[in-house]
């Protein structure tokens, strides 16, 4: 019986999991043309497209679904953990017909809070066993970000929940302007990468196969957030980044993250970080989402990079050095 | 391996008295006419595959025919003794009569995720859901009943064993209406949470939907009470009433699961374990019209028999390929039809010879 038990884990091992791209955005920064942009776009590859039904624009595309963005409350605890059924839903029925596209995207309603769409992956067992969450892409207006910032928490929230954004219609300010707009951007995320764009004109590469995160990079490209700690506006949402170089002890991490974030889920929007457990020579990758949180090995520290544990919280109300001191305390000793 | 399926070198009951057909993409469901004549699978490619009785050993004579403009999400018997009706991602409710014929009979702006039919010698209704509509049609299909609204997207609709009654999930609860009432008034079940799925006691004594926390939840109809039957490692994908409705059989462990619904239950009771597989799930159930038997599927592909009275387990095929999606026993009880994620289906002919 055990060689034909085995058989099935082999075979799902090697039907890698469909990646996912969440899109958000607020309402005219762009959205439709950039997933036009993308569907259009020579790569040789399809995707299946699930759009809200309040979507500004036609989009061309063979396997368009119709969402009602239905989101419901999980029993399990988590005072903020909603969660997209219907999205669930529509991704089980998608896999059904998986030879038919390479990957999906979700485009969301501008209004949209992006968390009940991240969490949703972390919730589900068969979203999970499937699919996986690549990225979530905030396209933003420049014309029209600083006051949106101002009058609106959803936008704020689309900003903090984005590993990628793009900044669009750049062509409708000068560069003082940008500059301005980009710092703004970044107190809020410092570590999504952003990326300029008119007409939504990106390369795909910029948006599609960002492989979830990869903070590395990100903290590549925002040297200098590390030691930023100018914010003021406590209650405005900021990122604060930690680092630890000392290996760490698991299950002493585990533990602090799993009761820091249960207190304090409400306001940490996104935690994202690489790991240097002792006695692995693997990178620990771990996310959260609100108080859902999951990580998984990736692979090994690169040759002559320093096996440095990083941690990044974007969220409101958040204490560094309460922070800091937590993270400090999972030093293996 | 003790308590799992015997394995000697005698050929599994498929071997013996079945056959098997592999089909492009994943199979997404099965039916058998009401008069237990023909068999048919759907796949997430959109084809339908009939298997007419005389033909349930040779898998070559199956036909296969092209339906749905993509996946097919659900197929049930006619509201007739023969033929089928299937809905699919293009929005689409189609009859596939017994001689293969197909015809349209709703298109529409969602996908249509879920089809049901009653029927007995006075007549039938079809019932499908779409988004948050069920609609209700008279037998032929062509006359539209009612359109029935709901809070959010139908999970799942089950008619009452008498036709009398039609029972929706959603989210926050299930909403139950009457078939014929000249208007329309809900009788809400409320609890609050994501419902994915639904059935009905036989004697219309409970109402139980399974839920996103990988749980089951019920009403007993008489009075309202809410049941919580809880302890499942995954969710409930299918479940299914005993013929006499003494039990209530699950998907979702590695093992049948059996909620008593007689002596009290299932307050207060624990589960039976009807047999399974150590480590491997659940997934698809079926339970036997005529016999205290029940059918299961499992995510290794095996499919295997166990007597609800005596505990014994009879294996129908052995483990291989993608999880089984598909399951059902033909009315007459004399086939089982199954049919996995990677696209094998299968039918066992189960009458005395």
């Amino acid at each position: 019986m055990s060689d034909t038990v085995q058989a099935s884990p082999d075979a799902a091992a090697q039907n890698a999991l469909v990646p996912v791209t969440v899109l958000t955005g607020f309402l005219g920064a762009g959205k439709t043309t950039l997933l036009n942009h993308i569907l259009t776009a020579q790569h040789g590859r399809k995707y299946a497209v699930v759009v809200n039904e309040f979507g500004e624009l036609g989009v061309d595309n063979d396997l368009v679904v119709d969402a009602d963005e239905e989101v419901f409350e999980m029993n399990n605890g988590c005072i903020c953990c909603t969660v997209r059924g219907d999205l669930i839903r529509i991704l089980g029925n998608l896999m059904k017909r998986r030879a038919k596209f390479d990957g999906i995207i979700v485009e969301t309603t501008g209004l949209a809070d992006p968390a009940p769409v991240a969490q949703t992956f972390f919730v589900d067992e068969d979203v999970r066993g499937k699919t996986r969450l690549d990225a979530v892409v905030t396209v933003v207006d420049a014309y029209n970000v600083i006051q949106t910032l101002e009058e609106s928490p959803e936008a704020v929230n689309q900003i903090a929940f984005a590993d990628v954004i793009i900044l669009n219609k750049t062509d409708l300010v000068d560069e003082v302007a940008l500059a301005t707009i980009e710092s703004r951007i970044r107190s809020i995320n410092a570590v999504a990468r952003l990326h300029r764009a008119q007409r939504g004109d990106v390369p795909l590469s910029d948006v599609l196969d960002q492989g979830g995160f990869d903070l590395q990079r990100a903290l590549e490209h925002a040297p200098h957030f590390l030691e930023d700690t100018s914010h003021s506006h406590e209650a405005d949402v900021t990122s604060m980044s930690f680092e630890v170089e000392e290996p760490l002890d698991a299950a002493h991490f585990q533990a602090w993250i799993g009761a820091l974030l249960q207190e304090k889920g409400a306001d940490i929007l996104r935690a994202k970080g690489i790991l240097n457990y002792a006695g692995e020579d693997r990178r620990f990758a771990f996310q959260a989402v609100h108080m859902m949180a999951d990580g998984d090995f990736i692979g090994p520290w690169k040759a002559g990079e320093k096996p440095v544990s990083r941690l990044v919280f974007i969220g409101r109300n958040l204490n560094r050095p309460q922070l800091r001191r937590g993270f400090e305390s999972c030093r293996a000793k | 391996m003790s308590g799992t399926v015997n394995e000697t070198m005698t050929p599994s009951l498929l071997e013996r008295r079945g056959a098997t057909r592999q089909l492009e993409g994943q199979i997404t469901g099965c039916a058998i006419a009401r008069d237990s004549g023909q068999v048919a699978f759907v796949t997430g490619e959109g084809d339908i595959m009939v298997a007419s009785r005389p033909d349930w050993g040779r898998s070559d004579a199956w036909d296969v025919t092209t339906v749905h403009d993509g996946a097919i999400l659900a197929i049930a018997s006619d509201a007739a003794s023969t033929g089928f009706l299937t809905g699919g991602d293009d929005n689409a409710l189609r009859r596939v009569a017994a001689d293969g014929s197909v015809t349209d009979l709703v298109k529409g702006r969602r996908w249509i995720e879920h089809i049901t039919t009653w029927c007995n010698d006075k007549g039938g209704v079809i019932a499908f859901a779409s988004g948050r509509q069920v609609e209700l049609r008279d037998a032929s299909g062509q006359t539209t009943l009612k359109v029935l609204e709901h809070p959010s997207t139908v999970s799942g609709i089950v008619f009452d064993a008498k036709g009398k009654r039609i029972a929706a999930s959603h989210y926050n609860g299930a909403s139950m209406w009457f078939v014929q009432a000249k208007v329309d008034t809900v009788r809400p079940l409320e609890w609050k949470g994501s419902h994915i799925g639904i059935a009905i006691h036989p004697a219309g004594e409970a109402l139980v939907t399974s839920m996103q926390e990988s749980e089951l939840h019920g009403w007993r109809l008489s009075d309202g009470h809410n049941m919580r039957m809880s302890g499942y490692p995954s969710k409930v994908q299918s479940m299914a009433f005993t013929r006499n409705g003494k039990w209530l059989v699950t998907s979702g462990a590695d093992t049948i699961v059996m909620w008593p619904f007689f002596g009290g239950g299932p307050m207060g009771k624990p589960p039976t374990e009807a047999g399974g597989i150590p480590g491997v799930m659940c997934t698809r159930i079926a339970c036997h019209p005529v016999h205290d038997i029940v059918a299961a599927g499992f995510a290794d592909g095996s499919v295997l028999m166990a007597d609800t009275g005596a505990q014994r387990i009879l294996p129908v095929c052995l483990a291989g390929g993608g999880a089984v999606s598909a399951l059902a026993f033909s009315p007459d009880g004399c086939a089982l039809a199954f049919g996995t994620e990677d696209g094998r289906a299968g039918v066992v002919d189960l009458s005395a010879r």
